[in-house]
């Protein structure tokens, strides 16, 4: 096994070490995509959780840079402004942006995915008031056709705010050469998902390259894929497979943890991940077709899908992967995530499918307690 | 409905209900004038209105119990535009209401506990915990509520009610309308205005289909006038604090503001605001004060601590301190002039997007500022509420603010709006004893 390097985040991360690997594959750090990117005149623009206009921000030259968490954020800067019982992934995004973390992005953005991150931008706005711009997206809660709407208005405002900005205005045509770009990238990614037990990686390395779709531009992010998806020979993997849903797999020790124990993860309903593989839209109109896009993903809680279409697509998951269980592994005090759990996992015992709980502050490594859960759930599903 | 139904609601509603309901009313007004039920040294007596309080929420939860047999029923978030299903003869029930209740009689554990060993999580709501729990066991104080044949839910309060309501529209097969308010980060967007206009619209066409009878505009134009008459005595009545001393607390306005939540758009919440403004005059012009030695005036931000109203309320008064302002009661007032009775559907889309819930951290600190001058305050307790985000996030920076930029003492007080289990009574007396000695110095 060759030693690749997987690199995420400011730290890097020996795939050998996690007992998986990605022939040749290198994936760059994020910290020399972004150097790598200003250095060619662009702008970085820092993105928090979950849905927003890749392309939009392309278009302008700012390279969307995710920030879930981190989970190793540095200082108690988040504690500083919110209470302990909001979530790991705001607290430790204000921590970050305290410690210094997003000094190198030229553009704050937060879209409303919940309530706590409602207060995240406004606290952004109204008080912290950071140097660099900070714009705040709302989301409609449906799937209906002022939805679509809204949300290009919504898009056509964030446009304007971006000419200010960046003191330009970029073409429809200009426009739609990055969605259509975007939409080449989530088509691979979606395909990278459905070929995922085809490829030689283990779901740590899986992941790695998955959410490299968070700061990769995507033009980038296509080369890799495709070079990946070259390597899909293999026919499955050994162990039980399994389903893991929530909002973001962090600590990613996580994987290894279920490798372990003889599971794999066949399929996921991540809002990081599989809850993103949008479809590409249909409109001409570049901010409908945006919208589109968003608004016709897979069902997410923060979305306002209702708990019937979460069933069918966790079942039609299950069967299409013949997983044997789901995780709902849970940031705490995450409500999008906590409202649904019990009826979710209703339907899931009615359909035969066990399912287990786990929630995690994404700041910590996972507790004992969590690992006997895990043992516990995998011994049951065999 | 059936001629059978008809004369079973008359007979159980309008006869012997109501009936009973007000002969409990003169009762109870009668113990109040003789004062014999009164113990508090340091607190004024209830108003005299308190009694008819009573009745207009019994009497609502009675026509809830038997509101099948005459029309639909309707439940919806605190904040939902219900104008126009008043207009169109729902009942119309709020959860959040139901909840405060059982808070105030201190049930909510024992039906938060349904619903939690059903899985729900003690991180959610407790507002939400309630109502699931009451909903799963069919427990509740009022007796029974009725089953909703439309769930309303608008997330200008909070976007909790579009998870919660979601877990409802399940268990109970009901149709559930989403009538969603963008965010209002700094100013209204005009976009944002269309957006809930067309879903409000779209809710009509809903609430029309499923009652089976159309929309009138002069009974909405009705509506709308009558909600806008409430809203304006509520703004006016809870003003009336402005007086020193204050004729009524915060603790009164939390309890008499239940009809301006869950009955708008009536005639009798009308009189009903009109009889108190002119009890409150009453107290102003013979120099009554809700705390008998007035020396300290505070502001309070968030929701109540329903199940400790009358501890902190006597906890404070003995140390004569009014706690006069509150964020929360005046969101239902302070929107009454954007109710629009011409154009109804343009002022409920202006009015609904436009909470204090709705809008900016910086907003309501705000709001804060200005009600610091307004009610001549000494100092401001910011309810850490931990089953109530969108409202709690902010307040850390508010308090600093509020600190650092008016010089008066500002407390964050952790607790949780219905849940008592999350109030730790030693903890919050060492707390309100800090921040009284640094009133007093």
């Amino acid at each position: 096994m060759r030693d690749t390097r997987i690199c995420m985040r400011s730290f890097e991360i020996r795939t050998d070490e996690m007992g998986g690997s990605l022939e040749g594959i290198e994936i760059p750090r994020r910290m020399e995509v972004i150097r790598e990117y200003r250095q060619g005149g662009g702008s970085v623009a820092a993105v928090f959780p979950i849905h927003y206009p890749r392309p939009l921000l392309r278009a302008f030259g700012f390279l969307p840079v995710e920030v879930w968490g981190p989970p190793r954020a540095g200082g108690n800067w988040g504690e500083a402004h919110v209470q302990p019982y909001v979530c790991s992934i705001v607290r430790n995004a204000l921590s970050f942006l305290g410690s210094g973390g997003l000094d190198a992005v030229d553009l704050l953005l937060v879209p409303h995915a919940c309530d706590s991150l409602q207060g995240l931008g406004s606290i952004l706005l109204d008080f912290v008031s950071p140097r660099q711009p900070t714009l705040t997206l709302y989301l409609p809660r449906g799937g209906r056709e002022s939805d679509v709407a809204f949300l290009a208005d919504e898009l056509r405002a964030i446009y304007r705010r971006l000419e200010v900005i960046a003191g330009r205005s970029p073409s429809e045509k200009e426009l739609m050469a990055c969605i259509r770009r975007d939409e080449e990238a989530d088509r691979l990614l979606s395909e990278l998902h459905r070929q995922r037990l085809r490829l030689p990686l283990n779901d740590a390395s899986f992941y790695r390259l998955a959410r490299s779709r968070e700061y990769l531009p995507a033009e980038k992010f296509c080369h890799i894929a495709q070079e990946a998806l070259a390597l899909a020979d293999g026919d499955g993997r050994p162990g039980a497979p399994i389903i893991l849903s929530g909002i973001v797999p962090e600590p990613m020790r996580l994987f290894e943890a279920i490798e372990q124990m003889g599971g794999f993860t066949a399929a996921d309903d991540l809002a990081c991940c599989g809850r993103r593989l949008y479809p590409a839209g249909s409109s001409q109109d570049p901010f409908r077709r945006m919208a589109q896009r968003i608004v016709h993903a897979p069902p997410d809680p923060t979305r306002g899908s209702p708990i019937g279409e979460r069933v069918e697509h966790l079942l039609s998951l299950a069967r299409a992967t013949q997983a044997r269980g789901v995780i709902f592994y849970e940031v705490k005090f995450c409500e999008p995530e906590l409202f649904d759990l019990p009826l979710l996992r209703q339907a899931l015992r009615q359909a035969g499918i066990p399912s287990l709980t786990l929630e995690v502050d994404i700041g910590d490594e996972l507790s004992q307690a969590a690992l006997t859960l895990l043992a516990a759930f995998f011994e049951m599903i065999g | 409905m059936s001629a059978a139904g008809w004369l079973w609601y008359q007979c159980n509603v309008n006869l012997l209900g109501r009936g009973a309901l007000r002969a409990r009313r003169l009762l109870a007004e009668r113990r109040a004038k003789s004062g014999s039920d009164w113990q508090s040294q340091c607190l004024a007596p209830p108003l005299n209105i308190s009694p008819w309080t009573k009745e207009l929420i019994a009497r609502h939860y009675l026509e809830g119990r038997y509101a099948h047999l005459r029309r639909k029923v309707a439940w919806v978030t605190s904040g939902a535009p219900i104008e126009f299903l008043k207009a169109l003869d729902y009942y119309v029930l709020y959860p959040e209401n139901h909840g405060a209740l059982c808070g105030t009689m201190r049930v909510v554990e024992d039906l938060a506990a349904e619903a939690e060993g059903a899985g729900y999580s003690r991180d959610l709501c407790s507002y939400a915990r309630t109502d699931i729990g009451a909903a799963l066991s069919g427990k509740t104080p009022v007796g029974k509520l009725p089953r909703p044949d439309l769930l309303l839910a608008c997330t200008n309060i909070c976007q909790t009610v579009l998870f919660w309501y979601r877990v409802l529209a399940r268990h109970f097969g009901a149709p559930l309308v989403l009538i969603d308010t963008p965010f209002v980060y700094t100013r209204v967007e005009p976009h944002s205005v269309q957006f809930v206009k067309r879903q409000i619209e779209e809710a009509i066409e809903i609430a029309e289909k499923v009652a089976g009878r159309s929309l009138r505009a002069a009974r909405l134009e009705q509506v709308a006038y009558l909600s806008r008459q409430a809203a304006q005595l509520w703004l006016t009545i809870i003003e009336r604090c402005q007086h020193r001393p204050a004729p009524i607390s915060v603790f009164d306005q939390f309890i008499q503001m239940a009809p301006v939540v869950e009955m708008r758009g009536e005639a009798y919440t009308v009189d009903f605001y009109a009889a108190m403004l002119r009890e409150v005059d009453e107290r102003i012009a013979r120099g009554v004060g809700v705390v008998k030695n007035e020396r300290k005036r505070l502001l309070w931000d968030n929701l109540p601590i329903w199940y400790r109203l009358r501890y902190l309320a006597e906890y404070l008064g003995r140390h004569g301190i009014a706690i006069v302002a509150s964020t929360y009661t005046h969101a239902w007032g302070e929107l009454a002039d954007l109710i629009d009775t011409q154009d109804p559907l343009e002022g409920m889309a202006r009015t609904y997007i436009y909470p204090i819930l709705n809008r900016g951290a910086g907003d309501k600190l705000a709001k804060m500022k200005s009600m610091i001058e307004k009610y001549h305050l000494d100092g401001v307790i910011l309810h850490s509420d931990r089953s109530c985000k969108p409202y709690s996030m902010g307040q850390i920076d508010q308090r600093d603010r509020l600190l650092r930029e008016c010089k008066i003492p500002a407390l964050l007080l952790e607790a949780d709006h219905n849940d008592p289990r999350a109030f730790a009574e030693g903890q919050v007396a060492s707390r309100l004893d800090a921040f009284i000695e640094m009133l007093e110095g």
